[in-house]
């Protein structure tokens, strides 16, 4: 039983854990916290259902991703430069009217009601796993959740691109001095990042239901994971949403009535033993 | 002996990551003296100030300030204790009236007169405006006169004259020169512009690589073998 | 010569910036003056029913306002100190009988000390995690308060059985629109004068300055936790305020209140009317109500609308409404000063 709770903890852990890398990676490269992430997997989830029934879940995945990659592209070409030298606090604010804007949208075109996405056929089964039968598509995210890791890690070390953002989000300003130009990595890695948010928003969908409060729920969630990992920090966004995904998953059957009140109460704990997060050096 | 001296740093060390930014740097400032730091880009000048004010930990070393040791205080207790600074990159209260955060930095200090450190500097004519209205030469002295308030035995200068045209800057040493002798503050200058440094001080620290090179009066500076190699050389 | 205009000037400046007591007592005055017009000319009751609530909103939106004006700081969770007010308030009545009076300000006290508790905590971290950190903090309580079972009411919300006399007067004076409204907006007014009083202490200057550049606040000899923390749990007990209010009016307290999309709409109010003026936020709730009342008449998308109003008073508008007026003033000043000389 507990050996199942761990693996669900490790599912939802996995699908954390890319939406928000994709928040780190925007936070780094443009000193954006993205308030709009949520609606951007929703939105995935969203797209992915309609274009699944005509072409299987397959193209569904195809079609988010790369109609995410183009919403963030456009993010950042018509919002974030735009807006590079106000406050980062007004270019939070934007971000925030443009959830309610994607919110609209998906409400206007998909109803209230909430829709489930089938997961593709090769992967619909169970296995029995300790005894009892957990769903293959489950194991399948976390499968998802380590290649986009892996990828990740690899192409932030191991490429020119990854060593500047890498350099960007410690450090904006000595990278900016060493002639980094800082707008034309952007569009691309914004787009990454939202495609990110999409390709979570897809996997999730066999697993969590399609509704028009499934963006700021796995909103929420994956600002703790960032804040407690550290902001604009890969390895302590990793970690924290592994910790959260347990969090959740053990607390959902040990302490129900508490449940929600576990990730704050995480939160509250790493802030006061360090206030910069995880990776975050003490200030 | 040390408690003659305002300001005393022994053997400081600060490291970031992997980097020593300064290795086991020790300075001495005297009450009333006027001591340039200098050293090329990266020789961990900034640092070392950061480190004297509280504003970056130390890996090792002490901190004296008139032969107590303040090396676990903060950046608060430093500043109440007569420790004071200004930064590289202007550091002020810009929404706020000249007056009003002149009078604010004076409320914390007993005794403090912010009008006396505004005429000092030149600033008592602009104390109704607001901060990021003035020119920018103003701006710089707004900083020091932050710093200023309350007669602190120490200031520490982060590159006072970056970005100050020659009038300015020869204003601006002119105002340092007289708060060292009728104010008796020791003032550590760290700055770029070697005629104002040599001019002003009474006596030269040389950095490098985050290690102390040198030490003496302006002339035994200037004519030191490894100064004119490391630095001065290449600079001219 | 040139001396005694510097001073003039200095002194003129001072004044406008800093209005005295008599001339904040006399605008305090004229406000009310208006909520009491406003009172009388009104006839219809769904109008007033609006303005109400968009009064109700004032409040929570003067509190949240005054965290981004004192603090630099925008929170996405200030619904968890208006709908916990509502709660705290709604238990207390059920479980102890005590006068509504005394409940009311003990709420507001334990609000207080609540946020000034998790201010602790949360101000150290950067502004910008701040506002994710206070999004999922009340979306967290919002989580708890549906779940809950027992008198709470759980996701339905839970009824308020107030006493027939609160404060001395009839309940229904809490429950009519027109009366409460009158009752909103003194409390309004009150609210607006005393944060302006408390401002033109020593706490004004200090917390603004920290605002500005904590660090140098630091470097002048300030410690800045405490007064950060302060100007958080002062904002949450302005906001609780408004949550006692609706929790007086409509009888009734829901999670939806705790819901951070009523953070989210309340601070549109407050961008709206612009926050470099304590008034501003307020000036946006009732902005804000009367156009969505218009808006909503001609179309379902109104979250749209509002993003991108949002959006568009942000980028193109920063100081928002109160930000204009305050233009137009000075300019319309300057030219009545030149027609004078």
């Amino acid at each position: 039983m507990i050996a199942i709770q761990i693996l669900n903890g490790l599912v939802y852990g996995s699908l954390l854990m890319i939406v928000a890398s994709g928040l780190v990676l925007i936070y780094g490269l443009r000193r954006v916290v993205n308030f709009a992430h949520g609606s951007l997997f929703m939105l995935g989830a969203y797209i992915a259902y309609a274009a699944s029934l005509q072409f299987g879940f397959g193209g569904g995945l195809l079609a988010a991703v790369a109609a995410l990659a183009a919403v963030g592209f456009c993010l950042d070409r018509f919002g974030f430069r735009l807006l590079q030298d106000r406050d980062p606090l007004t270019v939070m604010l934007v971000t925030f009217g443009l959830l309610l804007v994607f919110e609209d949208v998906v409400q206007s075109i998909w109803g209230k009601q909430s829709y489930s996405l089938a997961a593709p056929e090769a992967l619909q089964g169970t296995v029995d796993l300790f005894g009892s039968p957990f769903p293959v598509y489950r194991l399948a995210i976390v499968a998802v959740g380590a290649l986009v890791a892996a990828c990740l890690v690899g192409w932030l070390r191991y490429s020119r691109i990854g060593l500047f953002i890498r350099g960007a989000s410690t450090d904006p300003v000595t990278t900016a001095m060493q002639g980094v130009n800082t707008d034309r990595l952007s569009g691309g890695v914004v787009a990454v990042g939202a495609a990110l948010a999409g390709l979570a928003g897809v996997v999730s969908g066999p697993f969590l239901s399609l509704s028009p409060t499934m963006g700021s729920d796995i909103l929420i969630d994956s600002f703790v994971v960032v804040v407690i990992g550290g902001l604009g920090s890969f390895a302590g966004a990793f970690v924290a949403a592994m910790i959260l995904g347990q969090v959740q998953a053990l607390g959902a059957v040990y302490l129900p009535d508490l449940a929600a009140l576990l990730p704050f109460a995480l939160m509250t704990a790493v802030l006061i033993w360090r206030p910069s997060g995880l990776s975050g050096s003490r200030v | 002996m040390s408690a003659n001296y305002a300001l005393e740093a022994r053997d400081l060390s600060v490291r970031y990551g992997g980097v020593t930014a300064n290795d086991g740097v020790s300075m001495h400032l005297a009450q009333g003296e006027i001591r340039g730091l200098i050293g090329p880009n990266g020789a961990g000048k900034s640092t070392f100030i950061d480190a004297l004010s509280g504003r970056r930990a130390i890996a090792a070393g002490s901190v004296h300030l008139a032969g107590s040791d303040i090396t676990a205080l903060g950046v608060v207790e430093r500043r109440l204790l007569g420790l004071s600074r200004s930064f590289q990159r202007t550091s002020i209260f810009p929404g706020m009236r000249i007056g009003v955060q002149m009078e604010l930095a004076a409320s914390k200090i007993p005794d403090a007169d912010p009008d006396e450190v505004m005429r000092e500097l030149g600033l008592d004519r602009l104390a109704g405006r607001v901060a990021d209205e003035i020119s920018y030469g103003d701006q710089r002295r707004l900083d020091i006169a932050l710093a200023l308030v309350g007669r602190p035995s120490v200031l520490l200068l982060d590159e006072p004259m970056a970005g100050l045209s020659v009038e300015e800057s020869m204003k601006l040493a002119r105002h340092l020169r007289n708060l060292a002798r009728n104010w008796g503050v020791s003032v550590l200058l760290v700055e770029h512009d070697m005629e104002v440094v040599f001019g002003i001080s009474d006596s030269i620290t040389v950095l490098e690589t985050g290690k102390l090179l040198a030490e003496g009066t302006p002339d035994e500076v200037r004519a030191h073998p490894k100064v004119r190699e490391a630095y001065l050389g290449s600079a001219a | 010569m040139s001396a005694i205009i510097t001073a003039t000037a200095l002194e003129d400046t001072q004044v406008k910036r800093n209005p005295g007591v008599m001339r904040l007592c006399a605008m305090a005055a004229a406000a009310v003056a208006v909520g009491l017009t406003v009172n009388m000319s009104v006839t219809s009751n769904g109008l007033m029913s609006l303005l109400t609530q968009a009064t109700i909103y004032a409040v929570f939106a003067l509190g949240l306002g005054f965290l981004l004006k004192q603090n630099g700081m925008v929170s996405f969770g200030h619904a968890l100190f208006f709908g916990m007010a509502g709660y705290l308030v709604g238990a207390a009545v059920t479980l102890t009988g005590w006068p509504v009076g005394m409940v009311v300000v003990l709420t507001v006290a334990a609000i207080g000390m609540f946020a000034f508790g998790l201010a602790l905590v949360i101000v150290r971290v950067p502004g910008i995690a701040f506002g994710m950190l206070t999004l999922a903090i009340g979306q967290s309580f919002y989580v708890l308060v549906s779940k809950s079972r027992g008198f709470t009411g759980g996701a339905d919300g839970m009824n308020i059985n107030f006493p027939a006399q609160v404060f001395g007067m009839e309940l229904a004076s809490f429950q009519n629109p027109s009366s409460m409204f009158l009752i909103c907006w003194l409390v309004l007014v009150a609210l607006v004068l005393l944060l302006a009083l408390l401002l033109r202490t020593g706490f004004g200057p200090l917390t603004e300055a920290i605002r500005e550049n904590e660090e140098r606040a630091r470097f002048i000899g300030f410690r800045t936790l405490l007064p950060r923390a302060a100007v958080f749990a002062v904002s949450a007990m302005v906001t609780a305020v408004g949550g006692v209010l609706s929790a007086l009016y409509t009888g009734f307290v829901s999670p939806e209140s705790l819901h951070w999309s009523v953070s989210g709409t309340v601070l549109i109010m407050v961008v709206l009317g612009g926050s470099r003026t304590l008034w501003g936020p307020a000036v946006g709730a009732v902005v804000y109500y009367l156009f969505r009342d218009f808006v909503g008449e001609h179309t379902t998308h109104w979250m749209s609308i509002f993003g991108v109003s949002l959006i568009a008073v942000i980028v193109l508008w920063p100081a928002g409404i109160a930000g204009g007026v305050m233009r137009a003033a000075t300019s319309l000043q300057r030219a009545a000063a030149r027609r004078l000389a």
